[in-house]
């Protein structure tokens, strides 16, 4: 099982890293992008047993009445900000974190769609709206503000967008870029599923290769947590399709700050064994029908 | 030039792979014993109102155990909108005349607009929608688009059809028996071979059951001659297929799971095996 890689290239960008970001974020995806690594196609089939053998064994634990666990990178990973996103507030309303994650991640997804921003939080809310009651939540909270606190909104959402806009490269269309890709793997027959979203993923899927590069936008979760959500979706790829993504961006919003890293085997490992012990240990059996 | 793509393999060539020899005595008898119970269930229910059966109902139904379920109101959203206009856009790049599906779907985005401000009467709800949206809202939905129509394009090997299949093109099947019932196959590409459903949503009992009341339709359908292709389900999500060959037993499964809908029952005889 060896997953063939070029060399690590973990690098971080100064903070407030401004023009110019975007263009070396692309450098750094493409480079050696000519030749895509090969990988043990046993790979995926090895970790799927490993992750199937730790869902039935939660499944077990938890009884039959259960109802479907489904597990995103908030839950087995504890991320706040980033690709497993930041979550409701105590009170069952949206806290401030998931209000500035959406309308940021909303204003991301535009940027690689036409490339461009006007006023960010309207932007970010025009998007918002036309997603319909998925997050009726969040546009009528925004709605809801009072004049100081929407304009402190505003401020917060514009220098993450300033950010955004010096950090996300312009992608050619022939590149299919595609922006909110969500993975699903259902695992002991659909009584786990470990579920995430990409918010980019780049390339041509290809039988064999890992062809595609994923990048995310963390709105302030720790560092070290968004990457391991990364890891995590680079996980959830190899057991979709049978290859991993072989390239992974996270971009901080908040900071401007990024890193570029390759996928390695021993990240997918590392991750599978996070979640065959999250779901061997109380995790899978104290969670009932939850998600995130 | 269209996008080169490699795709993935096994989606293909399970859609298009030989089909299964099936006895026509069999068939011929379950095509005419699916007709018997269509036409007893719109007798029973005639003047209830219509009954439009598609795959999504019989989801909804069967999954809450009882008949329709109450849902909400249809709404456009960037969600509701996504299959409609990434159709359009795998249609464009199946015949060239788009090189990526980004680039299908702002020129659909844009043909709304157009036809909106030209007074087109060929406008459609979806075009008057996206027409009244904001530029960002415009660019939310051509990304959630984007992003379904570059998982179907991807998924397949558009060069391995022997003739070019028909994407996106739902079909009806009206009832001779009663104006009120009729029922709706959904196959986002069809070929001879076999039918691909783009499928959401958890693996359930159901899908079976969904599926073939593709089949169904299908066969039902006036001038339709023969046995028609498989019917191939597949989770972009997870990448999942479930494959459902023309068999006789699929059309009594079709008709009994549109016969218990309809009826309110929403528990099929035999549920999907």
């Amino acid at each position: 099982m060896v997953l063939v890689a070029p060399r690590p290239i973990v690098r971080h960008a100064p903070r407030g890293a401004g023009a110019g970001a975007g263009g070396e974020v692309l450098a750094l995806l493409r480079d050696g992008g000519g030749t895509r690594p090969r990988f043990d196609p046993g790979l995926a089939g090895g970790l799927t047993a490993w992750l199937e053998d730790a869902a039935f064994e939660a499944v077990a634990a938890r009884g039959d009445g259960a109802g479907p666990l489904v597990l995103g990178p908030r839950r087995l990973l504890g991320s706040t900000g980033g690709p497993g996103g930041p979550s409701e507030g105590d009170d069952g309303m949206p806290s401030d974190e998931l209000v500035l994650s959406r309308v940021v991640h909303a204003l991301f997804r535009q940027l690689v769609d036409v490339g461009t921003l006007d006023d960010p939080l309207d932007d970010g809310l025009e998007a918002l709206r036309a997603e319909g009651e998925q997050s009726g939540e969040v546009v009528r909270h925004i709605e809801a503000l009072t004049g100081p606190a929407r304009a402190a909104l505003s401020d917060a959402v514009s220098l993450h967008a300033e950010h955004l806009l010096a950090l996300v490269p312009r992608l050619a269309s022939g590149w299919l870029p595609r922006t909110d890709d969500r993975v699903s793997v259902p695992l002991a027959g659909g009584r786990i599923v470990l579920q995430g979203v990409f918010d980019l993923l780049i390339g041509v899927p290809a039988a064999g290769q890992a062809s595609l590069c994923a990048m995310a936008v963390s709105t302030g979760g720790p560092w070290p947590k968004e990457r391991r959500s990364l890891h995590y979706l680079a996980l959830l790829e190899t057991l979709r399709s049978g290859a991993p993504p072989f390239r992974l961006a996270l971009l901080e919003s908040a900071s401007g700050r990024y890193g570029v890293e390759d996928v390695r085997e021993e990240h997918l490992v590392a991750m599978a064994s996070h979640v065959a012990a999250w779901l061997g240990g109380g995790g899978g059996r104290e969670s009932r029908g939850a998600s995130g | 030039m269209r996008v080169a793509v490699r795709v993935a393999e096994t989606l293909t060539e399970v859609l298009l792979a030989p089909a299964r020899p099936v006895d026509e005595v069999a068939w011929s008898s379950a095509l005419t014993e699916a007709r018997r119970v269509l036409a007893r269930v719109a007798v029973r229910r005639s003047g209830a109102g219509t009954f439009r059966v598609t795959d999504h109902q019989l989801r909804v139904a069967l999954s809450h155990g009882g008949g329709p379920a109450e849902e909400e109101p249809f709404a456009w959203s960037a969600r509701t909108a996504r299959r409609s206009l990434g159709l359009a856009a795998v249609r464009a790049l199946a015949v060239g005349v788009a090189r990526s599906p980004a680039d299908a779907v702002r020129a659909r985005v844009a043909e709304s607009s157009e036809l909106v401000r030209d007074g087109n009467p060929a406008v459609s709800g979806l075009d008057r929608w996206l027409a009244g949206l904001a530029p960002a809202g415009r660019a939310a939905v051509g990304a959630a688009a984007v992003t379904w129509s570059t998982r179907l394009w991807c998924a397949l090997d558009w060069d391995a059809f022997a003739v070019a299949p028909v994407i996106g093109r739902d079909r009806w099947w009206d009832s001779p028996d009663s104006a009120l019932l009729a029922l709706r196959g959904r196959a986002e590409v069809r070929s001879d071979a076999g039918n691909l459903v783009v499928l959401s949503g958890p693996r359930r009992d159901s899908v079976r059951a969904e599926l073939a009341l593709v089949t169904l339709v299908e066969a039902l359908r006036p001038g339709h001659g023969g046995v028609p292709g498989r019917v191939v389900g597949w989770w972009p999500d997870s990448g999942r297929v479930v494959r459902v060959e023309a068999e006789p037993a699929l059309l009594t499964l079709g008709a009994e799971a549109v016969s218990l809908v309809v009826a309110g029952t929403g528990t099929p005889a035999r549920a999907a095996a």
